[in-house]
């Protein structure tokens, strides 16, 4: 029935007349094809920040840790579910939240989806993720959602901390993607963050935490 | 939702002569161009980053039949679920069938057009399937019951205290505020109660990438995240023109989308989904559907004229740009396209018929043309359209013209054929209106042109045309 | 010498004469020598833009007849030089002997401030006027033609003259020909923000290169601020050269 429907859709596509396809023009470089390592990271920690976001750097383990402890003070969070994602775990951040006053809970915790889904909705108040890359393009966090990343704990909590290791920062989204897409992986779902949660819906007044995180945060390691 | 593209005028008027309407034409189509402007120039060579785009969408549409099937066979490989809708009321069949074999008493939707063309909101009613509107301007457009104001803020035009007053009467709010943050917030809560046990997500599509079986999303919210991770079944529905080929393709169409809507760099969130989740994942949905809607597509594709009103990427910039539009914002287009897209779209899904005033309601300015990211020539479309109209021609419904407009055009034809016959009109013209001149000035014109004279005068014509002053100028040089 | 066809649209032959002369009166000071067809009637703009194309060919058919062998044709008009130059080709895109003549027409139309200074090489006309001018970019001009440096800086080097800011400087005035009657309430909400610009922007006098612009804007001034006045370009140039002016080259 439904394989009619989209034949019929298809031959009237197809017997239609074909008009030709106009060259495409050439695109200068990207920008940042032309930075090292040192101005990517400038940059994408400039760009974090223009785009609503707050960046620290951090030269090692110990550094992060206490930043870390800074930050969730200075918001009053004493609850935070972190991801199990390859950036995190050498972070130790269960055991680091012992010594910190703050309860790190992760989605292999919860027996099932609806636990997780309550928790993360309801129980913590800071999400911490890594990241696969980060752009410098435009600040842009980008997630390759798995069983080890989590699709809502960088979203459904207000506040977002996300772990950036600087040699995972490229210049463009499609270093990126070519990377996420090789040999014919697909991940399920890639999230390009930039910035907070936002609208201005309500009579072209800006406010933050719409549904995503008010407060996104990004600790770029060494 | 009620189309009402026939009722332009009508509307219109009222549209002037709203306040509200108005306070927000004046100030966010401009903020909204400038911020374009400015974002434009982060790219290295903003005129061929803008061409790029536009053949981008060049090719889609050239080869969408192709890009299609390509799209498909990726998609099924990822693990979703493809459906061709012929119409509307086949889309919405398939997701109010989806709906009730899962029992689901309740739906959530992220912002999508495409679901307003539908209708899906009042299907979905009819079998007694409750749907929330998550996008905040449309959650607040859904519980008023009134169309899109615009693509990029469908309740911007909305008084806040409107807004208090129904967030007070769906239970939204407790205690009466006028505090935008605050209604955002309260509804933040509320809607995140919409997630909690959520069933089933519609979303639209902004582009169906053909190289990976991909569907984008581009938000600033979060709720089409949410959409997207939340329940476990979701339901993307694109109109068959999304398509682009490549994932590269996709990322600069990004780049010129999000500027061109916004004058963002990149929306808060971008989410690129290949398929439903794999089967270890912890959040995401089980199922994914992804409706592939035609609606009068795929017979506009048959004239490669009216097929590039398919190149849009439904960024806004043409409303921004457009002088109509920025005078009686989105409601006078009567369905869910507004500005110069809605009216070379519009037309090409419903006919002519219905959009008669929408064809001729532009002073062909040209500036949509400019601005468009995917290279749509507005101009020339509504022009082709008004010769269609005019002819009656059948494919596009064209309703003819009138015998008094017919001889007016018929007769400037065959006297500006032959110079003494035009002479004789001219002269004919000028003593018909001047028999209502009052000095130098003619204030109206009985049985005239009311329009015209509704707001201005015409200065008296003189009375000798260039022609015999210039036969006169070269008497006296010889 | 160059020698100059003038193409003068209907609207100026029958209402606005004096935008005619004036393009002569600058022609010749600029030592050119215009030619005029007197069985040119009209380009077909209106009936085009309406839809009656089979109307429209016949006059675009008597236009081309008209012309088609004068090297320089010349125009104080953006959007009926658009019709012509852009636009006829579309209308004969199924008849290949006419495309061709439309074709061939097209690089020889100009819109009279485009070219003075792009063909002639001129933006100094050595004339003098003193006044506030400010300047309105019709939307053919501008945005159909890429027309808008040039008369621009023909008014600037007037002497005397001096050209202010007008806000929304390049937004429609309403007009669109059949759209300001037809669409009235949205053609007047346009051309009164557009009068209210030029009001507001401090200028004695509003100057434009579209004569439909002009009858729009002109009408709604004198019916709502009587005493202010649009212009344009041609006349407001032709008023500024005197019998002894020299060209500057």
């Amino acid at each position: 029935m439904t394989d009619q429907i989209r034949h019929r859709i298809l031959q009237r596509l197809q017997g239609a007349e074909r008009k030709n396809v106009a060259a495409r023009p050439a695109l200068p470089t990207p920008r940042e094809n032309h930075l090292d390592a040192a101005q990517l990271k400038d940059q994408f920690m400039a760009q974090f920040e223009a785009q609503g976001g707050t960046c620290y750097p951090v030269a090692d383990r110990g550094a992060l840790h206490d930043r870390l402890a800074a930050i969730f003070q200075a918001e009053g969070i004493t609850r935070a579910m972190a991801t199990t994602d390859d950036v995190l775990l050498p972070l130790d951040l269960v055991r680091w939240g012992q010594h910190s006053g703050v309860s790190v809970v992760m989605p292999p915790d919860y027996p099932d989806r609806r636990g997780f889904t309550q928790a993360v909705f309801d129980e913590v108040q800071a999400g911490i993720t890594g990241v696969d890359f980060a752009a410098a393009e435009s600040g842009t966090l980008i997630l390759a959602h798995n069983r080890n990343q989590a699709r809502l704990v960088s979203l459904a909590p207000l506040v977002h901390v996300a772990i950036v290791p600087a040699t995972r920062i490229v210049g463009t989204y499609d270093t990126a993607i070519q990377a996420l897409f090789t040999n014919g992986r697909r991940p399920s779902q890639v999230s390009f963050i930039t910035g907070p949660s936002m609208t201005a819906d309500i009579q072209a007044t800006m406010f933050k935490g719409m549904h995503g995180p008010q407060k996104i945060v990004a600790l770029v390691l060494e | 939702m009620n189309i009402t593209t026939e009722r332009f005028k009508e509307t219109a008027r009222q549209e002037l002569a709203n306040a509200h309407t108005q306070k927000f034409l004046q100030i966010l189509p401009l903020r909204l161009a400038s911020r374009r402007d400015s974002a434009y120039q982060s790219f290295p060579d903003p005129e061929t980053a803008h061409r790029y785009g536009q053949a981008v969408r060049d090719e889609s549409i050239q080869r969408l039949p192709e890009l299609l099937q390509v799209f498909e066979t990726n998609a099924i490989t990822n693990g979703a679920r493809v459906f061709w809708a012929e119409d509307s009321r086949a889309a919405n069949g398939y997701i109010v069938e989806l709906a009730k074999r899962q029992g689901v008493s309740y739906v959530t939707k992220g912002k999508s057009m495409v679901t307003e063309e539908l209708g899906l909101n009042e299907a979905l009613a009819q079998a007694g399937i409750e749907t929330w509107e998550t996008d905040l301007g449309e959650f607040i457009t859904q519980l008023l019951q009134r169309p899109p104001f615009h693509i990029v803020g469908p309740a911007l035009n909305i008084p806040v205290e409107q807004i208090r007053d129904i967030f007070l009467q769906k239970g939204v709010i407790d205690t009466p505020t006028t505090d935008p943050v605050a209604l955002g917030m309260a509804a933040r809560r509320f809607l995140r109660e919409k997630f909690r046990d959520l069933q089933m997500g519609i979303t639209g599509v902004n582009m169906a990438v053909a190289e990976t079986g991909t569907v984008i999303n581009v938000e600033n919210e979060g709720n089409i995240r949410l959409n997207k991770s939340s329940p476990r079944i979701l339901v993307c529905v694109m109109s068959l023109e999304k398509v682009v080929p490549t994932l590269a393709d996709a990322m600069h169409m990004l780049r010129v989308l999000c500027r061109s809507a916004t004058g963002q760099a990149a929306g808060a969130y971008i989410t690129l989904d290949s398929g439903p989740k794999r089967s270890d994942d912890i959040d995401g949905p089980e199922e994914l559907h992804i409706v592939i809607l035609d609606n009068g597509r795929s017979a506009a594709y048959q004239d490669p004229k009216t097929r590039e009103a398919l190149r849009c990427i439904r960024c806004g910039a043409c409303l921004n740009a457009c002088p109509v539009y920025g005078k009686v914002g989105g409601y006078p287009y009567g369905w869910a396209y507004s500005g110069p897209m809605g009216q070379v779209l519009t037309p090409a899904l419903q006919g002519l018929g219905k959009t008669g005033d929408l064809i001729r309601a532009c002073t062909l300015c040209h500036r949509c043309k400019i601005i468009c990211p995917a290279g749509i020539d507005h101009p020339s479309l509504l022009l082709y359209y008004r010769y269609k109209d005019v002819v009656g021609d059948r494919a596009l419904g064209g309703s003819g013209t009138g015998w008094r407009e017919r001889f007016v055009h018929t007769l400037l034809s065959v006297a500006g054929s032959d110079h003494r016959l035009w002479r004789l009109l001219a002269k004919i013209a000028r003593l018909a209106a001047n028999r209502f001149r009052s000095g130098d000035r003619i204030h109206s014109i009985p049985n005239g042109p009311r329009g015209w004279f509704s707001s201005r005068d015409l200065r008296a014509l003189p009375a000798k045309t260039f022609r015999e002053r210039w036969a006169q100028m070269d008497q006296k040089r010889n | 010498m160059k020698r100059v066809s003038l193409f003068i649209p209907c609207l100026v032959d029958m209402v606005l004469p004096h935008i005619g002369e004036s393009t002569v009166k600058l022609l010749r000071h600029l030592d050119c020598e215009s030619t005029y067809h007197p069985e040119q009637t009209c380009c077909g703009l209106m009936s085009f833009n309406s839809g009656f194309r089979k109307e429209a060919r016949r006059l675009a058919q008597h236009f081309i007849r008209v012309f088609e062998n004068d090297e320089w044709i010349v125009s104080p008009s953006g959007s009926c030089v658009n019709m012509v130059k852009n636009r006829y080709m579309e209308l004969f895109d199924d008849d290949p002997v006419w495309f061709a003549r439309a074709h061939d027409l097209s690089p020889r139309v100009h819109e009279l401030s485009q070219f003075i200074v792009d063909h002639l090489g001129v933006e100094d006309l050595g004339g003098t006027r003193h006044a506030k001018v400010a300047y309105h970019e019709s939307c053919s001009t501008l945005n159909a033609l890429g027309v808008s440096a040039q008369p621009k800086a023909l008014i600037r080097s007037v002497r005397g003259t001096e050209l202010v800011e007008l806000t929304g400087a390049d937004i429609c005035c309403g007009f669109g020909g059949t759209f300001a009657n037809s669409f009235a309430d949205v053609s007047t909400a346009l051309v009164r923000q557009k009068a209210q610009y030029f009001l507001d922007s401090g200028a004695d006098l509003l100057v434009m290169c579209d004569p439909g612009c002009l009858l729009n804007i002109q009408g709604y001034l004198d019916r709502h601020h009587p005493g202010r006045r649009a212009l344009h370009l041609a006349e407001y140039l032709a008023g500024s050269i005197g019998e002894k002016a020299q060209v500057a080259t």
